[in-house]
């Protein structure tokens, strides 16, 4: 028997055990840090030979099986504030559709690619050394507390009472914190939009936002995400399913089966890490996915003719 | 009138038997043929790309090309440009003409890396049959020929392999030539041809063709007419099984937790 498995809706062969390690590794990074692995997965797919639309949608199916499984594990340690996630889930849903409009009317213009191409390498520049270095600051000083405050007293302040002065607030006792309902969605929806113009399921984006502008806990934030994930990435895989014809079964079903266990570990590893480590080591992955960008962007491409669709 | 009309038939016959006589003669009982094995290839689970082995009978002396091409459907790409220091995609070209699988071998090796500029065969007459269409200047026709023809070589669904074919001896007047061409995975559904071309003193003077049928079969073949006639079926069959499974491996995973 061959070792490939024929992906119908990809059209192409391609080696049963590369597709479940690729799994099993981004399931793990998605355990790990509660993002959706889209960022990672999309672009290792296309390297193995899937098209582009077919890499991002099967993607797109493959996390809710590691989503719902990573929801699954942080439910049962108590780490899903259910609360905040439905906000940030509404939130999500309306910029996604205002960013699925905004990337057509950019198509159409001619130069969304350029758009798309540019918010990645600034978004994951800015997220990964935001998180580097905060998280860099934050181990090396942990034994002067107080330094940290003193950092940006001003700033800080100003933020809190804009977060403070805002309608409705309430409290999310998961997360332990009180603010208005406004932010999560308004940062819901500036997260839909983002993630609807770079195609991902915008956990990377998310996790910080939770962490830095929500102040939630970093294992509250990790279990929130995944569930705001799991619910984006369903909407993904029926739309695509529909429209498109993009989503490989066969390719999601391998993938799923890898990253579910893989994600399974990564839960674990995530509960033996302090929040810094973590902190420090999706900031690792992101610069390092960010860089690779960069340098696709600045070095001469190997062919100057490329398929059309995907990004 | 009678007498004429009985020697005009016998006149006939003795000219054509004079014309066989003087013709070659594989030209009257091995004139050029092709086999192909096998002749419809089953797209299943477990497809690999296999190899098509292709036989062929041609006069002694002769040269010959074995083609397998693909029927041609317009192709949307993107050319890549340099934007503010940046590589990006910044048009689109639509490429006509181009078949969408084609793999050719020969039994020498000039004659299908530098063919006659008449032939019919390899990548020059390729290029002489494709168009382009959209954001590609006059003057950048060559270059994006060979971009487009190293971007389907990248994906092996065009590959020559000049020198390849094996001829052997054969009886008589012909010799037999074979070659196997390996198809690639990326293969699509659909009627392929299976062309040899026969080429002596610098002329062709034969060209056989063969069908070549590739089908889906078994599980991705249904899998595929469900995603394509019941996409939302599909879809939300897709989201059940990933939930399902998200939480079988959520539960298998649960008694060995700490928790």
């Amino acid at each position: 028997m061959s070792l490939s498995l024929y992906l119908p809706l990809a059209g192409n062969s391609i080696n049963i055990f590369l597709l479940f390690g690729l799994g099993g590794a981004v399931g793990f990074l998605s355990g790990l840090f509660g993002v959706g692995g889209g960022f990672l997965m999309t672009p290792l797919l296309i390297m193995a030979g899937i098209p582009s639309t077919v890499a991002a949608a099967s993607d797109s199916n493959q996390i809710v099986a590691a989503s719902t499984s990573g929801t699954y594990a942080h439910y049962r340690l108590g780490n899903v504030d259910f609360k905040m996630g439905i906000i940030l889930i509404v939130g999500g849903v309306l910029g996604g559709t205002m960013g699925v409009y905004l990337i057509k009317a950019l198509r159409a213009l001619g130069n969304a690619d350029f758009v798309i191409k540019i918010t990645y390498v600034v978004m994951l520049g800015v997220i990964g050394g935001y998180m580097f270095v905060e998280s860099l600051q934050s181990m090396r000083q942990k034994p002067v507390e107080s330094k940290r405050t003193v950092t940006g007293p001003a700033k800080i302040s100003l933020y809190t009472r804009l977060v403070q002065s805002l309608p409705y607030q309430m409290k999310f006792e998961k997360s332990g914190v009180t603010l208005s309902p406004l932010m999560p969605l308004i940062l819901g929806v500036f997260v839909g939009i983002l993630a609807a113009i770079m195609g991902v399921g915008g956990g990377f984006i998310m996790v910080p936002v939770m962490v830095y502008m929500l102040r939630m806990p970093m294992h509250v934030v990790v279990g929130t995400s995944l569930f705001q994930i799991l619910f984006t990435c369903i909407n993904v895989t029926i739309m695509q399913s529909i429209t498109n014809f993009t989503v490989d079964l066969v390719l999601a079903l391998i993938l799923l089966l890898g990253s579910t266990i893989g994600a399974q570990f990564g839960v674990r590893l995530s509960k033996r890490l302090k929040a810094d480590q973590l902190k420090i080591l999706l900031a690792s992955i992101v610069l390092v996915v960010m860089i690779q960008m960069l340098l696709s962007l600045v070095l001469p491409p190997h062919l100057m003719l490329a398929h059309k669709g995907g990004h | 009138m009678k007498v004429g009309g009985c020697a005009r038939p016998r006149l006939i016959l003795l000219l054509m038997l004079c014309l066989f006589l003087a013709a070659p003669a594989w030209a009257g009982d091995a004139s050029p043929e092709i086999q192909v094995w096998p002749d419809t290839v089953e797209i299943g689970a477990f497809f690999s790309g296999p190899d098509v082995k292709i036989i062929g009978k041609i006069p002694q002396g002769a040269q010959a090309v074995i083609e397998i091409a693909g029927p041609a459907a317009p192709e949307h790409l993107m050319r890549k440009g340099r934007r503010t220091g940046l590589w990006m995609n910044v048009g689109e070209v639509e490429v006509q003409g181009a078949p969408s699988l084609y793999l050719a071998a020969s039994t020498t090796a000039p004659l299908l890396k530098i063919p006659p500029a008449e032939a019919t065969w390899g990548y020059p007459a390729l290029k002489q049959q494709i168009r382009f269409a959209g954001q590609v200047e006059q003057e950048e026709r060559e270059m994006f020929l060979d971009q487009f023809f190293q971007l389907k070589e990248s994906e092996a669904v065009y590959a020559i392999f000049p020198g390849d074919l094996k001829v052997s001896g054969g009886s008589g007047d012909s010799q037999t030539v074979t070659g196997v061409l390996p198809l690639p995975t990326m293969i699509k559904p659909g009627a392929y041809q299976v062309c040899l071309t026969v080429v002596q003193g610098g002329r062709v003077i034969a060209k056989p063709c063969r069908d070549l049928k590739v089908v889906m079969v078994g599980f991705p073949a249904m899998l595929a007419s469900l995603a394509y006639e019941h996409g939302a079926t599909y879809g939300i069959l897709a989201v059940i099984i990933a939930i399902v499974t998200g939480f079988a491996m959520g539960y298998l995973f649960k008694g060995k937790g700490g928790h």
